[in-house]
């Protein structure tokens, strides 16, 4: 479950280039749901989404993550907070190039002393799982966009997260792939995750798997 | 192998070498250098020498035991420094 | 396995592994670092070997050494001067002796010319021993010569040479025997004849010497005796055993010039490093911490890796230079620091020293060299792992 509540984010508070993001939003999502969050550019979708993250704390307001209050956390346990529960899927999708696929699937795992044979057991079962298997010891930044996508979903799941959040996931691909993508979250949902997509894509909105959709515009959440 | 594994035979292998080395020196100092210490002993009493032969060319730099601060000076007024050997040398300490 | 231990397993994993995906920058800093670490641990041991060979060889120096001083310049010492040492309570024995350096014109050599009676010196009747063939007897003309002034004097089985005196008139000499390889760092330059054939050849006068050898009974005096010497002849100079050995351990002082252009070059090569790491990290690098972050990787865990990281480079440089200038000592005798020691020397002993590589060098290396590099490299880490993921990966 996430709640928010009264949660303004502001940038730079107290310097010139001060910008508020997020103005005064009030927000509930329940576990086990595929939610939107629908806006243009700049709207604040991706601060929202970095809140509900762990990445960022409010500004002000209070922000619960599966129990837990962001904002009176410090940034050790933030961190651990977000290892456990966020699966993230970037809208760049932030691979590191020079790594293979399965390292990359499995570098959430290294600070937890994970030995090497059970990162690679974990990590080739959602290789596998997400059709990628060809691909396994691959430099990333040799692979299609199409997989790198399916790499940064098996990163998001390697330590099994309940909630799955992903920025504008359909920006870079094409049609056919964005439908695979969707279908993936589908699938995932089935499993009991919750889902959290923001995106401007009708693909995406218009999705009748979608449980509800979330506008905002100019940092102000529209929650009818 | 994992590279921790590998790095760690690396650095096993130094430690080992350098180990070797070290009794290598130690076996050399038994068995070459001992047995003709007494020697040298004989030769420093017998001669009354202070210096060990290491540079020749000027005094300061082959006894510099036995020299003091003006002796490079004492060539010539216009002498340099025996360079680089007698940079080696930091002056006596009287 | 412990999980804390396999994490840091991991993170070594992840560091070596960064490390050989840039393995030509990374090689290039280790062999410049080794470098560097290799010129100051050679020129470390060279220095303590020579030192500590000293320390053992001239044990036996003779305990009060005598010279006249005159302006400031080292002169002949008259004999003389051994009456007034006669009421000098301790002394056992005053020896003069005749040396000074005869410069072979034709070779550019220099050698130690040294004649001594040998009966009134201690250990003066074993001298045999450490001379291949006779030790010359008194106004004989016969010489023992060292085995690099043999060798530069090119006898090709010749049994007699001769020297210039200072009229230009000749000398002739008789080879009696070669000193022992064995005692080559003392004798390598040395011709040892009689005093008065020494006397002879640089034509001194009967009354004077170059300086007067002072043996004493009790050892443990030789200052009390130093000083009496000093109020009794105070127009020289007087060196005591203690002075003499310890001109060696300050010899090859970090203050000498040598040591001064290795030191500096080291420390400039360092700052260099230092200032390439502390100027921050690149866009790259700070994408990479900023995706671990998100990732859930703790700034503790990017320190760590980046800590794994710097040690490995220099604590892999400081093994490789330090074994290496072990091995350029013991094995190569230092070549690449000999023609800077011996200069313009014709002259060339045997280095055959055993190198001396104390924990506390070894450590004063390691502190100048690993510890700087961890701190300007984990610093700016620290700096950057820091800043919000957030900011990092936009």
């Amino acid at each position: 479950m996430i709640e928010l509540e009264s949660v303004n984010k502001i940038y730079n508070r107290g310097q010139p280039n001060e910008v508020q993001a997020l103005y005064d939003v009030n927000l509930v999502i329940e576990a086990n749901s595929m939610v939107c969050l629908r806006g243009a550019s700049g709207s604040g979708k991706s601060t929202l989404l970095s809140i509900i993250g762990c990445i960022l704390p409010p500004t002000s307001g209070r922000a619960a993550v599966a129990g837990k209050q962001l904002a009176r956390l410090p940034d050790r346990f933030m961190t651990i907070h977000r290892r456990r529960t966020i699966g993230f899927i970037f809208q760049q999708f932030n691979i590191l190039p020079d790594l293979s696929v399965q390292e990359n699937i499995s570098l959430p795992l290294l600070p937890l002393g994970v030995s090497p044979k059970e990162r690679r057991i974990r990590a080739k079962v959602l290789i596998e799982r997400l059709g990628i298997s060809h691909r396994q010891d691959f430099p990333a930044g040799q692979i299609s966009g199409g997989e790198l996508q399916r790499v940064a979903i098996a990163r998001a799941l390697i330590n099994d997260q309940p909630i799955i959040l992903a920025d504008e996931p359909t920006a870079h691909l094409d049609t056919k792939l964005s439908q695979e993508f969707l279908q993936t979250m589908v699938d995932l949902k089935k499993t009991g995750k919750t889902i959290i997509i923001a995106s401007h894509d009708p693909l995406v909105t218009e999705n009748p798997a979608i449980d509800r959709i979330i506008d905002i515009t100019d940092g102000r959440v529209d929650v009818s | 192998m994992r590279p921790a594994h590998s790095f760690g035979l690396i650095i096993c292998f130094l430690f080992v070498l350098d180990t070797a080395l070290y009794f290598h020196v130690r076996f050399r100092q038994e068995t070459g250098q001992r047995p003709t210490a007494h020697l040298n002993d004989i030769v420093t009493a017998g001669l009354g020498l202070t210096d060990l032969c290491l540079a020749t060319e000027a005094r300061y730099t082959r006894h510099p035991a036995v020299s003091d601060l003006t002796t490079p000076f004492m060539d010539h007024p216009g002498a340099i420094e025996h360079f680089p050997s007698g940079s080696f040398w930091a002056a006596p300490q009287d | 396995m412990n999980p804390a231990l396999e994490k840091h397993l991991n993170l070594l994993d992840y560091a070596l592994s960064s490390l050989w995906r840039r393995k030509l920058k990374n090689l290039g800093i280790i062999t410049v670092f080794a470098g560097v670490i290799f010129l100051v641990a050679s020129f470390q041991i060279l220095t303590s070997s020579l030192t500590s060979t000293a320390e053992t060889m001239l044990a036996k120096t003779p305990e009060i050494v005598i010279q006249k001083m005159s302006a400031g310049r080292q002169e002949s010492i008259p004999l003389s001067y051994l009456n007034r040492l006669d009421g000098v309570f301790g002394i056992r024995a005053a020896v003069p002796r005749i040396w000074g350096y005869y410069f072979d014109e034709t070779s550019g050599a220099n050698y130690t010319v040294m004649g001594v009676e040998r009966k009134a010196m201690p250990e003066g009747r074993r001298l045999e021993m450490a001379i291949e063939g006779s030790y010359p007897e008194a106004g004989q003309g016969g010489a023992a010569l060292g085995r690099e002034v043999a060798a530069n004097m090119k006898l090709a089985g010749r049994r007699t040479f001769s020297l210039f005196r200072p009229d230009l008139s000749l000398k002739t000499f008789r080879i009696t025997g070669i000193f022992a390889e064995s005692t080559d760092l003392l004798t390598a330059d040395l011709l040892v004849t009689g005093l008065d054939d020494a006397r002879d050849l640089f034509t001194i006068p009967d009354s004077l010497a170059t300086d007067l050898l002072v043996y004493v009974t009790n050892p443990n005096e030789i200052s009390t005796i130093a000083k009496k010497i000093a109020a009794r002849l105070p127009d020289t100079r007087v060196l005591t055993r203690p002075q003499i050995l310890k001109t060696y351990k300050v010899v090859f002082g970090w203050r000498s010039g040598f040591a001064s252009i290795c030191l500096l070059a080291a420390l400039a090569a360092f700052a260099i490093l230092a200032w390439d790491k502390a100027s921050g990290l690149s866009a790259e690098e700070k994408r990479e911490i900023g995706i671990l972050k998100v990732l859930g990787w703790q700034t503790t865990d990017i320190l760590t890796l980046r800590f794994w990281e710097s040690l490995a480079v220099a604590g892999l440089a400081f093994l490789i230079g330090c074994t290496t200038a072990y091995l350029h000592v013991l094995f190569l005798e230092g070549s690449l620091f000999r023609p800077v020691l011996l200069g313009w020397s014709v002259i060339h002993p045997s280095l055959k020293i055993l190198p001396v590589f104390a924990a506390g060098d070894v450590l004063l290396i390691f502190t100048l060299s690993v510890l700087p590099y961890l701190a300007a490299t984990v610093i700016p880490a620290w700096r950057c792992s820091t800043i919000s993921p957030d900011a990092a990966i936009k």
